[in-house]
């Protein structure tokens, strides 16, 4: 039977926010296209991660490594391809982030098979799979048909949810450690660092207003921050490039490379809605958004849309508000 | 030292971006700006940043695509890079990732870079293969999210600081030659200067012809583009910007966050 090959990596043995989503996408891919599901994850020493991956009810091959203690895609890479030799996997997954990629493009390259990123969803068109992903920060969707032969693929997350994480309903898989030989790749990895953290605290704010590329320039920030203060507890987010323009440090930045926010309102003022970005807020309880941009893809998760210049709307709510509320 | 940087022209995501009449790929014809692709900006500068700091450096840029690509590259030498390298493929499509990188990687195997850059992902097709298809291509060593990077005193390793997610990085050694791809807020791209823009008006770009023979398998095959459906919960506020204010203000404060 052909067979669907999930790989997890770990940093610091600890698994990746999300990556058993993983295992759904797999789940849902093998019982279309009647697949087997086998299950790899790597580390340093992963028994444990191993174990908990074997609760979704698939067998477990846990590859350990003194330089998969930190990612080492490289190594990662050749480790998966000669896990390909015993199984001959017809799809190869791993989770749609930049080593992921990395690992993904290796793989490919030295497997001769192609590789289809950041996957959103799949169809079936005769008895093949057709793989959406998008294009222009989710502006389009490209529908793509893979060859014939072996397809490795990055799966984005979010994309599919876990759905009975570890539940008792299915029998646990075996978990079986593999101590790996061979040489380090000739990219060392020396170790992690964290960021040191600036206090501002997004995660604890019950509103964040954040201001994307859309604000044009940075004294434009003072609007955000002006609406920011219409409400108790609450604070100013930001993109990535607002933050790149160094208009704001990225103790502000919400998404995917910066910090994960669920407040109680969202409100993304000329923000796109790029997946990097929506990846770190699309838990927020209610999502407002203002962009000129009718086909912006943030609104097709927000529950207020605005389509207008934020440089004549922030005023004016600013304005209104002051009206309103000036007597009480 | 010798680097190439990889360029990639984007359609400007500010303009209006539709699907073609056969549904395969986005029109370029019409109202469109093209632009750097923003991640290749940040690899061009940080190249021209290592040769002010080394000295001895020449910056290629290279570039794979129809002929419009050619203003993109002479963008790249009026921020610096002293050859413009096109490789000219006019197929106006879908352009697999295998096929630029085998054609990237096909050109520079004899010229003995001592480091490629790449830009983390072009923002029109999102792929964030093609930096490590090239490095896997002509067998050196790669990292990816670059976001700070140090050549040792020897020229011959690198140190790079690559962002996993969630404010880590990692930090990875390399041998040179090697290939890293670059994220967005590793410096701040210049504007080009004067004497630059004198210079790339009166260079040649080196145009090469591109040899899809270069792939030995079939690669993926687009099917079909499409829009994004429209979100089913979003309601959409109208009126006058004004009747909009207010509308956001009563629908704030009924949910008591006012
Ligand atoms: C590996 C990786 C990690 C990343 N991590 C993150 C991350 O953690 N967080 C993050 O945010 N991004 C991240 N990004 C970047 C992400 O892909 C996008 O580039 C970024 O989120 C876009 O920011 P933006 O929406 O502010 O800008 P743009 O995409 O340029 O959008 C600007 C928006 O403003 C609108 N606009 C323009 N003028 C006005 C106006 N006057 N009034 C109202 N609207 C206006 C436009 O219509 C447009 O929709 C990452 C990218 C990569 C490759
Ligand atoms: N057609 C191209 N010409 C030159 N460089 C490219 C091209 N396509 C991609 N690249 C390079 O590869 C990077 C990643 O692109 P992608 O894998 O398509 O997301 C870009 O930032 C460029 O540096």
């Amino acid at each position: 039977m052909k067979s669907i090959l999930v790989i997890i990596d770990t940093i610091e043995n600890r698994p990746p926010p999300s990556c058993f989503e993983l295992i759904s996408f797999a789940e849902q891919f093998a019982a279309t296209f009647s697949l087997e599901i086998q299950v790899a994850i790597a580390g340093g020493s992963i028994g444990e991660t191993a174990e908990k991956a074997a609760r979704f009810g698939h067998d477990v091959i846990g590859l350990e490594h003194d330089s998969l203690f930190h990612p080492n895609p490289e190594f990662l890479a050749r480790a998966v391809a000669a896990l390909m030799e015993e199984s001959r996997p017809r799809y190869v997954c791993f989770q749609h982030t930049m080593r992921g990629c990395h690992m993904a493009a290796s793989l490919s390259s030295r497997e001769n098979a192609s590789c289809i990123t950041a996957v959103e969803s799949f169809s079936v068109s005769g008895d093949a799979p057709v793989f959406r992903r998008s294009l222009f920060n989710g502006k389009i969707n490209l529908d793509l048909a893979p060859p014939p032969d072996s397809v490795v693929l990055t799966v984005l997350p979010g994309a599919f949810a876990v759905t009975d994480g570890g539940s008792s309903s299915k029998k646990p898989g075996s978990v079986e450690i593999r101590r790996l030989s061979g040489v380090d790749s000739p990219g060392r990895p020396l170790g992690i660092s964290e960021s040191a953290e600036e206090s501002v605290r997004l995660e604890e704010s019950d509103v964040i207003i954040s201001a994307g590329r859309g604000i044009g320039a940075p004294e434009n920030l003072e609007l955000v921050r002006a609406v920011a203060r219409l409400f108790p507890n609450s604070a100013v987010g930001a993109s990535r490039i607002v933050c790149d323009q160094k208009w704001i440090p990225y103790a502000h930045q919400v998404g995917v490379t910066g910090k994960t926010v669920a407040p109680k309102l969202y409100m993304a003022c000329g923000i796109s809605g790029a997946q990097q970005h929506i990846a770190g807020m699309k838990g927020s309880q209610l999502i407002v958004a203002v962009n000129t941009d009718p086909r912006a893809a943030i609104f097709s998760i927000s529950d207020y849309i605005i389509i207008e210049d934020l440089k004549t709307f922030l005023p004016l709510l600013i304005q209104k508000h002051e009206e309103l509320y000036k007597q009480s | 030292m010798k680097i190439l940087v990889c360029v990639k022209q984007v359609h400007d995501t500010e303009s209006p971006l539709e699907i073609d009449g056969d549904r395969r790929w986005v029109r370029d014809d019409g109202p469109i700006a093209f632009r750097m692709n923003r991640y290749d900006e940040f690899a061009l500068e940080e190249a021209v940043l290592i040769r002010e700091a080394l000295g001895d450096v020449t910056v290629d840029a290279l570039s794979v695509g129809p002929l419009r690509f050619s203003s993109t590259l002479k963008k790249s030498l009026e921020k610096g890079a002293a050859n413009g390298i096109h490789i000219l493929y006019e197929n106006g499509g879908y352009c697999p990732p295998s096929l630029t990188a085998a054609l990237i990687a096909g050109y520079a195997r004899d010229k003995s870079y001592d480091l490629i850059l790449c830009g983390v992902m072009a923002e029109d097709d999102m792929q964030c293969q093609v930096g490590p298809l090239i490095a896997a291509r002509l067998g050196l060593p790669c990292a990816v999210s670059v976001v700070k990077e140090t050549i040792g005193p020897d020229k011959k390793r690198i140190t790079a600081e690559c962002e996993l997610e969630g404010g880590i990085n990692e930090i990875i050694e390399l041998p040179m030659p090697c290939l890293l791809t670059i994220q967005s807020g590793i410096n701040r791209p210049r504007y080009p200067s004067l004497s630059n823009v004198l210079r790339a008006k009166e260079q040649k770009l080196v145009t090469v012809p591109a040899d899809p023979g270069l792939l030995t398998r079939r690669p993926e095959q687009p099917v079909s583009l499409s829009y994004p459906e429209k979100s089913s919960t979003g309601m959409v506020i109208s009126g006058t910007p004004e009747q909009k204010a207010e509308q956001l203000l009563a629908i704030l404060h009924e949910k008591s966050l006012l």
